[in-house]
């Protein structure tokens, strides 16, 4: 007999972040494909939630914690999906600029994708261009993400993508940046591929720049 | 240990205009108007039922001496209760000083079409349709009907509009009429919905809007009515539109002596006919406009007045009539959400208990339930300041706040999940980024207070259903009755 994925779908939206790992746990031990659980189990949960929290039937803690659910999911989940299982769910580098101290911005963010099935490598505030650079070599993200909430801060993420240039690796990773000043428009000026309005559409901004990539 | 010595809570902000000593004053600036001026009444049968209290008569003039005033407000009820037609408590108003109930306003001869958007007569499909959208807006707490129906037989707008609206909506209705008999029409018909006279008295359905003349005159009609209500225990307004300047003195305490006065003489004939009945004062309260000549309804001073009039009259321990969401515009604009904001929030801090004239446009000569729909979010706004700020234990979060320390966030907290719901959420103000509000087609408030109107009206059915056979039989019956009625009264020719 099949393992009921609908119980994780449910569970997710639920939010119950301690019932999903059991479940997921289960679902393995009943021989369940892995990445039967990641495609018929957590995404569709968390597109279920995504509509909801679009529609207003849903709210930020309540989407954060689903998040998480999906998270601690995917940590179980993750040595046992192939690279190409994993598919859309790749790794995200994710820090805010030097002289920027604004945290939660950055966090959410990294939250969303969390709920998307990434993995995500959150390496703080206040990070030197390098930091960004070292980072995108040590972990070889398919995203990196750069957060500012100041006008101040915000060149940082320009001068970072020349870093990326100069270091050689500018072609192989995708940069994307957001915060509250930052706009579509300045993204494409400082030469970055992916800018999110919100934590929500950075998510499905990303899913939509990679499905397009594919065709 | 969890009690406190000598600890003060506020429940809701503590707002007011006037001290005790001044409403002192101005309570008894209104005992020495009515004592030495005087009020005219021009109804006979009222100058005897004063005159047999104490009071002098000369003429149609009535001096009221204090006595007379104390004992009639020794007797008005502390509290009242309004119920629902349909048996159900959660429209239930009560009618009890810092409680406020906001709600539309009666007879103004024009209307905003809601499907044109131009200015034109009041119509009788209007009132269904108001009371109708009324019905679906949770912060309407009564119903009126922003307007005077055009395009039923002349002298019986009144009873067609009390027989439409009653049917159209469980929320209870403010109605008024032009004379006795129409009075008497709208009371078998709220007595129809309430199933028996005896079951009114229990349960009264709907409120009944009188109005005398400013400055100090109870014309026939306006005290024939009051006297009406009061004999059948109809929960009753009867307070003056007064004018700044105009029909009271420019001065704002002068303005609140007459309008206190002027309102008291329905107070004491209600009173005296029947000790207890529910009497409720207070009227429009704005200045005249010395430029434009009219009066003004989006006036800083409403706000200002209405609310020391709120004041004054509780003082009295009298409900109060107030006002808000009303505007001098003349089609729904940054003006009309800026007037109706600002007196929604005087009005809701003032606690007045009644609060009319929510869709007042042009200066309250056009009814527009775009205006009410409006005004129905800034109630809701304005209901959260009313609110105030729970502090306990539980609301300060002080554990909370060392669980995430500095730098932290709230967002994956057990306590915000328990408490972000208390937030206000908008219905018709928009939050969404920029490029949600593009993706959107770029809507103005203007065109969300449109759309949601539209889709109310067309799409909210009301309890047209629910009303009992008996009831639309005996409505139906009314109003033929009532056009008998008139043909009687007005001769051939005449209309």
């Amino acid at each position: 007999m099949s393992y009921d994925l609908g119980k994780i779908t449910e569970t997710l939206i639920q939010g119950k972040v301690d019932r999903l790992t059991e479940l997921t746990q289960e679902a393995i031990d009943s021989n369940a494909e892995p990445a039967k659980i990641l495609n018929e189990g957590l995404l569709p949960g968390m597109d279920n939630v995504g509509e909801k929290w679009k529609n207003g039937e849903m709210f930020m803690p309540e989407v954060l914690r689903c998040a998480k659910a999906m998270s601690k999911s995917m940590d179980i989940l993750r040595p046992r999906l192939t690279e190409g299982e994993l598919g859309s769910a790749g790794t995200l580098v994710i820090g805010t600029v030097a002289g920027d101290l604004h945290d939660i911005g950055k966090d959410l963010v990294g939250m969303m994708f969390e709920g998307a099935g990434y993995k995500v490598i959150n390496i703080g505030i206040d990070q030197p261009n390098e930091n960004f650079v070292n980072a995108a070599i040590e972990h070889k993200p398919d995203v990196l993400g750069m957060s500012a909430l100041l006008t101040t801060t915000m060149p940082r993420m320009g001068e970072v993508v020349n870093s990326l240039k100069e270091a050689g690796i500018r072609d192989q990773i995708t940069v994307m940046v957001g915060g509250a000043p930052v706009t579509e428009e300045y993204a494409q000026e400082i030469g970055a591929d992916l800018y999110g309005a919100n934590a929500s559409t950075a998510v499905d901004v990303t899913r939509e720049y990679f499905a397009k990539a594919k065709n | 240990m969890k009690t406190r010595t000598n600890y003060t809570t506020y429940q809701s902000p503590q707002f007011s205009i006037l001290s005790e000593d001044q409403k002192e004053r101005i309570y008894n600036g209104m005992l020495r108007t009515l004592q030495y001026t005087g009020a005219n009444v021009h109804h006979e049968g009222a100058r005897e039922l004063f005159k047999k209290a104490g009071c002098k008569v000369d003429g149609v003039r009535v001096y009221f001496p204090s006595e007379v005033i104390t004992n009639a407000l020794a007797t008005v009820p502390p509290v009242t209760e309004i119920f629902p037609w349909d048996g159900t408590t959660e429209k239930k108003i009560t009618v009890e000083k810092n409680r406020s109930y906001f709600g539309p306003g009666p007879t103004p001869p024009n209307f905003i079409d809601t499907e044109t958007l131009e200015r034109r007569k009041y119509l009788r499909k209007d009132a269904s349709l108001v009371a109708r959208v009324c019905d679906a807006l949770p912060n309407m707490g009564y119903v009126q009907s922003l307007g005077s129906i055009s395009d039923v037989t002349n002298g019986l707008a009144d009873v067609y509009e009390f027989a439409d609206m009653v049917r159209n909506t469980t929320t209870p209705i403010m109605s008024w009429s032009f004379d006795k008999e129409g009075c008497r029409d709208i009371h078998r018909m709220g007595i129809a919905m309430a199933g028996s006279e005896e079951e009114f008295r229990q349960r009264p359905n709907y409120i009944f809007y009188g109005e005398p003349i400013s400055p100090l005159v109870s014309d026939y009609h306006a005290i024939d009515k009051c006297m009406y209500c009061a004999e059948n225990r109809i929960p009753q307004v009867y307070s003056p539109c007064a004018i700044g300047g105009g029909t009271v003195p420019a001065t704002h305490a002068g303005q609140l002596v007459v309008a206190l006065s002027e309102s008291m003489v329905g107070v004491i004939a209600s009173q005296l006919i029947s000790p207890g009945t529910c009497v409720i004062i207070g009227g429009v309260q704005s200045i005249l406009d010395m430029q434009y000549s009219i009066y003004s309804y989006g006036a800083p001073e409403l706000s200002l007045l209405s609310a020391a009039h709120t004041e004054v009259v509780h003082h009295c321990g009298l409900p109060m009539y107030s006002q808000s969401g009303c505007t001098d515009t003349k089609k729904m604009d940054m003006q009309s959400a800026m007037e109706a904001s600002l007196s929604i929030n005087a009005a809701m801090m003032s606690g007045a208990n009644f609060v009319h004239d929510n869709g007042y446009t042009e200066s309250g000569l056009t009814g527009d339930v775009f205006q009410t729909v409006l005004d129905d979010e800034l109630i809701s706004m304005a209901r959260v300041i009313e609110r105030g700020v729970e502090v306990n234990e539980e609301t300060m979060a002080v554990e909370q706040i060392n669980n995430v320390g500095p730098g932290g966030h709230y967002l994956y907290e057990d306590h915000t999940m328990n408490w972000f719901r208390e937030h206000w959420r908008p219905t018709l103000m928009n939050r969404s980024s920029y490029e949600d509000w593009v993706q959107q087609g770029e809507k103005t408030l203007k065109d969300r207070v449109i759309e949601k109107t539209r889709d109310l009206r067309d799409n909210y059915e009301g309890p047209r259903a629910k009303v009992p056979a008996r009831a639309d039989e005996e409505i139906e019956k009314i109003l033929k009755e009532a056009e008998e009625r008139i043909k009687k009264e007005q001769p051939a020719g005449k209309k």
